[in-house]
């Protein structure tokens, strides 16, 4: 229920401003229901006026007086009903198909908008892929509802309706002679949509673990191979692949069942409606043309006064989807937005010095990560962090272009308070290269002025000359204008860092955070991306998050964190000769003898 | 096709029925226009005993249709589900048959993507056909064929009605084709721009580069929306035009009707089974029209999966007698290729290694340490060179024997979900709790394990969610020794360990596992520096062999990468 009323809210903001051509829409699908209820009341004219033509012209006594043209008239107003009731669904199909495409492309452009401005926090508990099925299933879902149920459901309703008057006018025995069957048909439908629900999710689960276990297996098929696990790993899957085989089969045989059953109730209606119908005729005291009439018209409902009930039930798993795809949607859109001060604070450079005071910080409550930590960083130093995994490095650096903001104590440039300054332009003068640098599809030249689309081609090649880059990408045959992106990368993990370095050089940060490169990379290839780097340092004012201590030993000042907390704080000849924590790193790692 | 028609084999009798129930419900469709028309003779001529009787044969009819409507749908589903359980299998067993090179060759999510979705596909097409298809051309040409009957004189309506419905589908459906190519690649196209976003969120923050993506998501979600409206459009003509011109066939016959009333009189109750009989074709064409591009889809999956029957498995295994064998290890002039790649990845390389004794094996990235060491409990084959297990060459080995003697700990920890001791039994199928506990402190996993709540027999949840990088790898370890090998090959597989847990890891080994030969691929020198022996790879060739301090002293290629990681000053 609370997902229903959501969905309404999610389609009347996307909706409400095609609100002419979905009221055209309506307008159009009652009058093409009107026309369609209607033609069968000229084909039983037509038929009423033919038989009574026929039986005057069959009497030679009346044959003079007999003429075609009611009968005429009757089938040219069927001609204009049939082209009227084809141009209005086409007219009202063709609003709908626009309507549908373009909320559907505001939908998704609102999503990717959205997620522009959310916080990182959610992208870091969220899995992409959960993420990016909105863009897909969940659109997609909410399209092909917009698309296909949208006018089914007006038209269904109506023509449901418009059915039923038109029923009642022309003979109201007649009426309910077609409508007698119909609470048969609705428990039917309602039995049968409650089982198939019950065990399409039964099949849906079994078909998820079944899905789940071949991939698992699969994908670690070489430690199958290499531990000779074959033979198991069948008989795990045939125990899934069988319960999949029997809930796949109840789930199938009961959604598939609806269609036969209602397309059944629709024959048998038509024979009730024949059978009864002629009886009524036989026995009333109608003319034999007019009760021929009535015949005719009451076959035409009772063969379609199923369909809207039978299109409805149809359509009900597609709607489902689509108010699931509305709320999953939803969910984003409620997320709050990153914190960005009005009128903040610009900031050119550091003058003086960068300060971490007293930084309490954790990414959910009550798990405290960061505990009070103090970092003091003059103008043009290098401050390199050091630590165990899940001493908070990486933690410190999300803090630095504000991804997270501190729980208390603050981080201040020149004694501002990053908070206070506009992100836009502290995130301009803070560049960072990440361990995992993403690139993205476009050219190198593209990716490398990523930052500052208006670079000039010579400062392209200066950056990617400074990141020792340039000549790698002059020796591909379409150099810098060579197509990539992040799936198929012709670079190596090393020369991704190298792109990385690249692109963050040339928008000339004022304070830099690098992230180590080290997984995927061999220590040739490490100190390649090490001299790089160097080049970037040089004058800077930088952040070094260091997982191999060979890239800082020379750093203005080391900070040993361990646990969130600062334990050890100085040069490396300072911490070498206090023979603690860092000191015995450093000959855990480097030194061999 | 003809493997699907092989499966289907099994369940003949199933699929027969489920066809002889669309029979009947084509037969109860096509007879009741026919028992109408007599109908409205009947009520022409006041004839209530007729009316009657025709009633009645209506309402059985129509129960008829019911009933072989339901057992259809149950015998279609039955034969869906068994016909696709089994090649679900099948497919399953074959996979379960290949080596590594077949894996590689697929990639092991596009295998299961096949398993999948192409397996759905296929069962959908089934129940399809089973419960539509043999329905289709036979109301077809049942309804065809009665309406011929009913009004010779208008076979010519039905002609031009078809002619009509054929040109409109061709008009639109030409048209189409384009569209829909050109919306996958817009599809694609922001599917690559959403998820590079969100993979690199933190790069466009940092950049501030938000505007710029929404400017070029924007782009290109507007081309893909336009690409829809497109398509909508022409899909908007279809229905209107096909009930148009059924609808005009319908009046135009009871006009012709009309004039010919006089000389015919049956004609007036004819017509109206006629123009029934018309409805029918044209349903009949439009849904075997929405079938074929269906099918035209199952098809495709159909083929993919057939690739998987149709792959051999690149190497097999000999029915020989279990042999135990010993640690000793020997190439003789051993070079591979790998399938597609044009340079190979190692040459001629020879050595030998005594059983007992730990070789370390280093090179920088792409020089084809684990490609050797993937040779050894035979993942691959060599292009040329023999490469012996206990003296023994490993192509004359049985599988079992060799997965026996050789446990090989990879690069990336892979654990099932499950329990911990599930998860370890792999390695040795009748493990004690004393096997589990002894393997779990040679590899240090012991210190973790026996602090969680369950110990051995807690959880391991997917994608080993639960643990960190370095517990999987010690898990992974504890798998790999929990069977104490004759060989024990670790690649790269302490990477994840901080330099004591490494150390303790190494040591352990030394004392429990002392009689088995240890290969340790490592990037970082310390992990193997007391090592027997080092074998130096570079660009697949083997460059040098010996200890670290003859090593450093007369190996250019392990001077460098020694250069890279020692410390400035020797403390």
């Amino acid at each position: 229920m609370k997902d229903l009323k959501g969905a309404g809210r999610f389609f009347a903001h996307y909706l409400g401003k095609y609100w002419q051509k979905l009221s055209a829409v309506i307008l159009l699908t009652i009058m093409s229901t009107y026309f369609q209820v209607k033609a069968p009341v000229f084909m039983g004219h037509a038929f009423e006026d033919l038989a009574k033509y026929m039986q005057l012209y069959l009497n030679p006594a009346t044959r003079a007086t007999a003429t075609r043209t009611d009968f005429n008239h009757a089938i040219l107003n069927l001609i204009i009903f049939y082209i009227l009731i084809s141009a209005s669904m086409l007219i009202s199909s063709l609003l709908i198909s626009q309507v549908a495409g373009r909320s559907t492309g505001t939908m998704r452009i609102g999503l990717f908008r959205k997620m522009q401005r959310m916080k990182i926090s959610y992208f870091d508990t969220h899995s992409d892929g959960d993420i990016l099925s909105r863009y897909t299933s969940d659109l997609d879902n909410i399209f092909n509802a917009m698309n296909q149920a949208l006018f089914e459901v007006f038209n269904s309703v109506i023509l449901f309706v418009g059915m039923l008057i038109m029923m009642f006018r022309q003979n109201a025995t007649m009426a309910w002679i077609t409508i007698a069957t119909t609470p048969i048909a609705v428990i039917l439908a309602t039995i049968v949509i409650i089982k198939a629900e019950k065990y399409v999710n039964r099949q849906q689960d079994d078909v998820g673990k079944l899905n789940g276990y071949i991939n698992e297996q699969i994908t670690g098929q070489k430690v199958i191979i290499t531990n000779g696990l074959q033979e198991d790993s069948i008989n795990g899957f045939v125990k899934h692949n069988d319960q999949v085989k029997r809930t796949t089969f109840k789930g199938q045989a009961w959604s598939g069942i609806l269609y036969p059953l209602m397309q059944g109730m629709s024959l048998l209606n038509t024979a009730i409606v024949i059978f009864f119908g002629s009886w009524y005729v036989l026995n009333g005291s109608m003319s034999q043309a007019a009760g021929l009439g009535l015949v005719v018209i009451f076959v035409q409902y009772a063969q379609q006064y199923y369909q809207p009930i039978s299109s409805l039930t149809s359509l009900y798993s597609m709607i489902q989807l689509a108010i699931t795809g509305a709320r999953r949607i939803n969910e984003v859109r409620e997320q709050p937005d990153e914190v960005a001060p009005e009128n903040g604070k610009t900031f050119a450079g550091i003058d003086a010095k960068i300060n971490l005071k007293d930084v309490h910080f954790g990414y959910v409550p009550h798990k405290e990560i960061l505990h009070g930590i103090n970092i003091e960083v003059d103008k043009g130093q290098m401050v390199a962090l050091v630590g165990p995994t899940g001493s908070g490095k990486t933690t410190v650096m999300n803090l630095l272009n504000r991804f997270y903001d501190v729980d208390s104590g603050a981080i201040t440039f020149d004694d501002t308070d990053i908070r206070e300054m506009d992100l836009n332009n502290l995130r301009d003068n803070v560049g960072i290269v990440l361990q995992d640098p993403q690139l993205f599809s476009g050219t190198i030249a593209d990716n490398i002025k990523f930052g500052t689309p208006d670079a000039t081609e010579e400062e392209v090649f200066a950056a990617a000359r400074q990141a020792n880059i340039h000549d790698f990408i002059m020796s591909l045959p379409d150099g810098y204008q060579t197509q990539i992106d992040d799936d198929n990368s012709i670079f190596s993990a090393g020369q991704k860092q190298l792109m990385s370095i690249a692109r963050t050089i040339i928008t000339n940060p004022k304070l830099l955070i690098l992230d180590e490169a080290t997984s995927n990379v061999d220590t040739v290839t490490e100190a390649q991306i090490q001299a790089a780097m160097d080049n970037v340092i040089a004058g800077r004012t930088s952040f070094v998050i260091a997982h191999r201590l060979k890239t800082i030993l020379n750093a203005d000042k080391i900070v040993v964190l361990r646990d969130g907390e600062v334990i050890e704080e100085g040069s490396h000849k300072q911490l070498l000769a206090e023979k603690g924590f860092y000191s015995e790193l450093y000959h855990n790692q480097m030194v061999f003898e | 096709m003809t493997s699907l028609m092989t499966f289907m084999k099994k369940y003949r009798g199933d699929a027969i029925i489920a066809t002889l129930a669309t029979l009947v419900i084509a037969f109860a469709t096509l007879w009741q226009p026919r028992i109408l028309q007599e109908m409205i003779t009947a009520i022409l001529a006041r004839d209530q005993g007729t009316v009657f009787n025709l009633g009645i044969q209506l309402i059985g009819l129509a129960l008829l249709g019911i009933v072989a409507g339901v057992i259809n749908t149950i015998f279609s589903a039955k034969t869906a589900q068994e016909v696709s359980a089994d090649m679900r299998e099948k497919g399953y067993r074959k996979i379960q048959t290949f080596s590594f090179g077949n894996i590689e060759k697929f990639s092991a999510s596009n295998l299961v993507i096949r398993l999948t979705n192409d397996i759905n596909q296929v069962q959908m097409v089934i129940m399809s056909v089973l419960q539509q298809i043999t329905r289709i051309p036979i109301l077809f040409i049942g309804a065809f064929i009665l309406a011929i009957i009913t009004m010779p004189k208008f076979w010519w309506i039905i002609v031009i009605m078809l002619i009509l419905i054929v040109a409109v589908s061709a008009f639109s459906f030409t048209r189409m084709g384009n569209y829909f190519e050109k919306l996958q690649t817009t599809l694609e196209n922001n599917n690559t721009l959403a998820r590079e976003n969100l993979m690199g969120m933190r790069v466009v923050k940092s950049f501030v580069q938000e505007q710029n993506q929404i400017k070029k998501f924007s782009k290109s979600s507007d081309e893909m929306t336009d690409t829809t409206i497109r398509i909508g459009n022409l899909f908007s003509i279809l229905m209107p035009a096909f009930f148009l011109v059924g609808d005009l066939a319908v009046a135009g016959s009871i006009l012709l009707v009309g004039s010919m009333v006089t000389t015919d009189p049956s004609m007036i109750a004819a017509v109206q089974a006629f123009i029934s009989y018309l409805m029918q074709i044209l349903f009949a064409v439009v849904m075997g029209g929405f079938m074929m591009t269906g099918a035209s889809r199952a098809f495709v999956s159909l083929g993919r999966l057939q690739e998987i029957y149709d792959t051999e498995p690149e190497l097999t295994f000999p029915e020989t007698p279990e042999t135990d064998l010993t640690g000793d290890v020997t190439f003789e002039h051993v070079s591979f290729t790998y399938p597609g790649d044009q340079e190979p990845v190692l040459q001629d390389i020879s050595f030998s290694v005594k059983a007992g004794e730990m070789i370390g094996i280093v090179g920088a990235t792409g020089s084809g340490k684990t490609t050797l060491a993937q040779l050894i409990p035979r993942l691959y084959d060599p292009d040329s060179g023999v490469i012996k297990v206990g003296h023994e060459d490993i192509k004359q080995v049985n599988e079992s024997s060799l997965r026996k003697t050789v446990s090989y700990i990879l690069q990336r920890s892979t654990l099932f979900s499950g329990t911990i001791s599930h998860n370890l039994r792999q390695g040795k199928e009748d493990a004690t709790l004393d096997d589990m506990k002894w393997a779990a402190h040679v590899a240090q996993s012991a210190e973790f394990i026996e602090k969680l709540d369950n110990q051995y027999d807690a959880k391991v949840e997917e994608r080993s969610a639960n643990f960190s990088g370095g517990q999987k790898q010690r898990l992974s370890i504890t798998r790999g020794v929990i069977k104490q090998p004759d060989i024990l090959i670790m690649d790269d597989s302490t990477s994840a360990l901080d330099a004591r847990s490494e150390k303790l890891v190494q040591e352990a080994l030394d004392k429990e596992l002392n009689g088995t030969t240890t290969i340790i691929i490592a990037e970082k020198i310390s992990s193997i520096i007391k090592a027997d022996r080092i074998l130096v790879l570079d660009q697949g060739k083997l460059v040098g062999m010996g200890t670290h301090h003859e090593l450093v002293r007369n190996n250019e290629v392990y001077q460098e990468i020694y250069r890279t990681q020692k410390a400035l000053e020797e403390v």
